[in-house]
């Protein structure tokens, strides 16, 4: 689930992982979408903007680890800076990509945590 | 009065309307870079996705190329068989047991399958002597890792797999050949590799003498721990299965 609220960035990360790895991609415009959307698809891998309107990344991140659908998933802040990154892993977030972030290092990350997955066996 | 207003109304209604000219444009140059950013996103994507592949087929086409080589080996001497390939197959096993992060580097496979290579180079009248070598035929022998170490040389994609090559012979003790290393300086592939070695020697039937079961394979394989083999890796074959064993040795006759 990609959690941003600029539509092009939403498309462009979209675009860039369309099949790539065996996931479905869903969008949500902000952080309360993201936590109605997440409880209903319990995505594997969140991807959460920092800077959202009504709820930002960081508190939609702390809301989504509350949650049974993404509370042991992978939730990946996109950042705009080194100054949030040690706020969004106390957060709960498990990664993070600086904006601008690199499309490849985007591509590596969700095709490691996909193997991850897979090697963890059915079930996840 | 109303003459000068009525002119800086005008004024400003032409200059909103240029503004407004200027901002449609920038809107619809925004929405054409858009669109050539969403090529370059989609066009990364592919070429991302044909690499990955590429270096899949690459990856299969390495271990074909080894299994070939290593079988050209093997293919002299007819009581060899698949003794490479189940030696790898044990070898991984003690690998994954010890958690060495051996187990997932293909390249040790690779030193494995080639580790007799060397044998090329040894002609069939000291090969396959029925009886007792003597000192000059067992010196030559002897050359076997290092000889295998030089034609390896230059194949860089093999990597830590020529140590195996080359040290498959020592002794943790130091007793062993080609460089006499003994203990931690073996390379630890070459470590695994011996035990894996003994067990499928042990447990296959050679001309002067029928195969050993796995209890009496482990039991003389214990003895030499601390002396030919690294403690910890016969350690690691005690907490194998006999049932994986034998599912090796199955899977690959």
């Amino acid at each position: 689930m990609i959690a941003d609220d600029d539509p092009f960035i939403r498309k462009l990360i979209a675009t860039t992982l369309a099949d790539v790895a065996e996931y479905a991609l869903h969008e949500a415009a902000d952080g309360v979408e993201a936590l109605v959307l997440a409880a209903q698809l319990e995505p594997a891998i969140v991807f959460l903007d920092i800077d959202m309107p009504r709820m930002d990344g960081i508190e939609t991140c702390r809301s989504l680890r509350t949650l049974d659908a993404t509370r042991d998933g992978t939730i990946v802040m996109l950042t705009a800076g080194a100054e949030r990154e040690r706020e969004a892993i106390a957060a709960g977030a498990d990664l993070f990509l600086t904006k601008p972030f690199s499309p490849l290092e985007l591509l590596r990350l969700v095709d490691e945590l996909h193997s991850q997955l897979a090697a963890a066996g059915p079930g996840h | 009065m109303t003459d000068i207003l009525d002119s800086d109304v005008r004024r400003l209604h032409d200059e909103i309307d240029a503004l407004r000219r200027r901002l449609a444009e920038r809107e619809e140059a925004m929405c054409a870079k858009e669109r050539q950013l969403e090529r370059y996103a989609a066009d990364l994507r592919e070429t991302y996705k044909r690499e990955r592949e590429r270096t899949i087929e690459l990856r299969g086409s390495y271990m074909a190329t080894v299994r070939a080589l290593s079988n050209a080996v093997e293919a002299r001497d007819a009581y060899t068989g698949k003794h490479a390939e189940r030696v790898a197959a044990y070898g991984l096993a003690l690998a994954r047991e010890t958690g060495s992060a051996l187990a997932q580097d293909p390249q040790i496979e690779f030193g494995f399958l080639l580790h007799d290579i060397g044998k090329v180079a040894i002609p069939d009248a000291i090969l396959f002597k029925p009886h007792q070598l003597s000192e000059d035929e067992r010196r030559l022998m002897q050359r076997h890792p290092i000889i295998g170490w030089e034609i390896l040389r230059e194949v860089d994609f093999l990597g830590e797999a020529k140590h195996v090559v080359r040290s498959h012979h020592e002794r943790w003790d130091g007793d062993g050949y080609p460089d006499g290393l003994a203990g931690p300086a073996i390379p630890y592939a070459a470590r695994v590799f011996a035990v894996a070695d003994a067990l499928d020697a042990l447990t296959t039937t050679r001309p002067y003498r029928q195969a050993h079961g796995w209890v009496e394979a482990r039991r003389i394989i214990q003895e030499e721990a601390a002396t030919q083999f690294d403690p910890a890796v016969v350690a690691a074959l005690a907490r194998i299965d006999d049932t994986e064993l034998a599912r090796i040795r199955a899977a690959i006759s």
